[in-house]
């Protein structure tokens, strides 16, 4: 499969973006994807921040997810998995490092807000917790639609799983190789998720080739019995680069 | 998406133009979004205006968008299709629609366009400063939502009260935080209870593909109640 972003050039010389080079930053195989999944979760997870973390208990949580947080926390403490911070702007997970030139949209501004974080009040938009497990490149979310998401009356719209699949996806995919953009998003629904409820979203790294990193969810009630949906996704790997020192 | 049913109810609720009075707070009125407001860039307004002339000719028709739904469209939609042990006492006045539930500029600004007779909805988006992915992007998620909100109004226009089977996307190249696309879905075919949309994304100009979408509708079923 050669379209689209895999023709790096596609990507670097788009019409709407301003400023493509005529280079291709970062896609020299012998130096690319350096980085190994642990420098990336230290640098993704600072010791210390002001920064406030939006993956943390609050009220809102019903009592499953509070209960599995607990499990997930406890792994955490015994080293395998990783609880993820997660922050207002996905510019603050990747602070002094910047995207390949080329890709720079336009200046970030201090009102931008990544999508899972957008509706800051508690319990009704996006309720989730990222937990990843380096060695299997795998992760799970436990995430809890607000009334705010709704699509049918009662339960969670299908775009507000896709986003929550695709943010998943790329937190493992950044973590797992230095995944960066979303080439394909591929889902089926089963059932549908009951505003209020838990739903746990498991994925998996299957495979990196080709400078792609390609992956499979399946998202279910915690106690496995029902279905909400099974997806899958591949993702570019684009390296990024440090800021120069000012 | 299954949206598109309460969606439905809330178009015939409520006239073109009309205010409705939102059941959930005193006297507010649960105004129609798929109108020009002050946080339209220039080029969404242009195809707003521009499309609002194909409306008169009389092919086109736009859709309006209420962030809520009447409350005797959620009881509809709940003795057909839901399974009572599932229903909750759930505070329905706190409930809103996903894409609506931003202030004006932050998030989907949108409306939408029918064709019915050629089986075409088109929308023109722009996604807001709260929709962020990648720095200087917009999510991939948000992406997937205002997809599956078009190609499921292109579903329920044709077919009534459907739910997203599967929903299959490829990103071609990302599009920039706060500008306005164009997404044109059609139907692509019927089988019996299927209904296939596909759908491209484009910039204004329709000189960059964005991204490409087909997707899978299913009529829902009010002997095989959700639960």
């Amino acid at each position: 499969m050669r379209r689209g972003f895999q023709a790096a050039a596609g990507l670097l010389h788009p019409r709407a973006l301003p400023r493509a080079p005529r280079t291709l930053p970062g896609l020299n195989s012998a130096s690319a994807f350096g980085s190994s999944t642990d420098a990336l979760v230290s640098r993704f997870c600072p010791e210390k921040t002001d920064l406030k973390d939006y993956a943390l208990p609050n009220a809102s949580w019903c009592p499953d997810m509070l209960s599995l947080y607990q499990e997930f926390l406890e792994k955490s403490n015994s080293g395998s998995w990783i609880k993820l911070p997660s922050f207002k702007s996905n510019r603050d997970h990747i602070q002094g490092l910047k995207l390949p030139s080329g890709l720079v949209a336009a200046s970030d501004k201090g009102d931008w807000r990544i999508f899972t974080r957008c509706i800051q009040v508690a319990g009704q938009g996006y309720e989730y917790v990222i937990f990843f497990h380096p060695a299997k490149k795998k992760s799970v979310c436990l995430f809890q639609p607000g009334p705010y998401l709704e699509g049918a009356p009662g339960f969670a719209h299908g775009g507000s799983l896709a986003a929550m699949m695709d943010e998943t996806f790329s937190k493992t995919a950044y973590l797992a190789g230095e995944g960066l953009l979303t080439l394909s998003l591929n889902i089926r629904f089963k059932n549908l998720i009951p505003v209020g409820s838990l739903a746990v979203l498991n994925v998996q790294v299957e495979k990196i080739e080709d400078q792609k990193l390609y992956m499979s969810c399946i998202t279910q009630s915690r106690d496995q019995q029902t279905v909400f949906a099974k997806s899958s996704g591949v993702f570019l790997q684009l390296q990024l680069e440090e800021e120069s020192p000012p | 998406m299954l949206r598109s049913c309460a969606a439905r109810f809330r178009a015939l609720g409520a006239p073109r133009g009309s205010a409705r009075r939102s059941f959930a707070s005193e006297n507010v009125p649960d105004r129609d979004h798929a109108l020009p407001n002050f946080s339209w860039h220039k080029d969404l307004r242009l195809l707003f205006d521009q499309f609002m002339k194909k409306c008169e000719a009389g092919s086109w028709k736009r859709l309006p968008s209420y962030k809520r739904s009447l409350p005797e469209t959620v009881q509809d939609f709940q003795t057909l299709y839901v399974d009572p042990k599932l229903l909750k006492k759930q505070p329905i006045s706190q409930a809103q629609l996903f894409t609506r539930s931003f202030e004006d500029g932050l998030g989907f600004e949108y409306v939408m366009f029918c064709n019915d007779a050629e089986k075409r909805v088109v929308c023109f988006f722009q996604g807001g400063p709260h929709l962020q992915g990648t720095p200087g992007f917009t999510h991939g998620g948000a992406i997937a939502s205002i997809i599956d909100v078009t190609t499921g109004t292109c579903a329920f226009r044709a077919g009534g009260a459907v739910m997203t089977a599967n929903l299959n996307i490829n990103y071609k190249r990302p599009i920039p935080l706060c500008s306005v696309v164009v997404i044109k879905s059609q139907l692509d075919k019927v089988e019996g209870r299927k209904f296939f949309v596909s759908c491209n994304v484009r910039s204004v100009d329709d000189e960059t593909l964005y991204s490409e979408a087909t997707s899978l509708f299913i009529m829902l079923d009010p002997n095989k109640k959700l639960t």
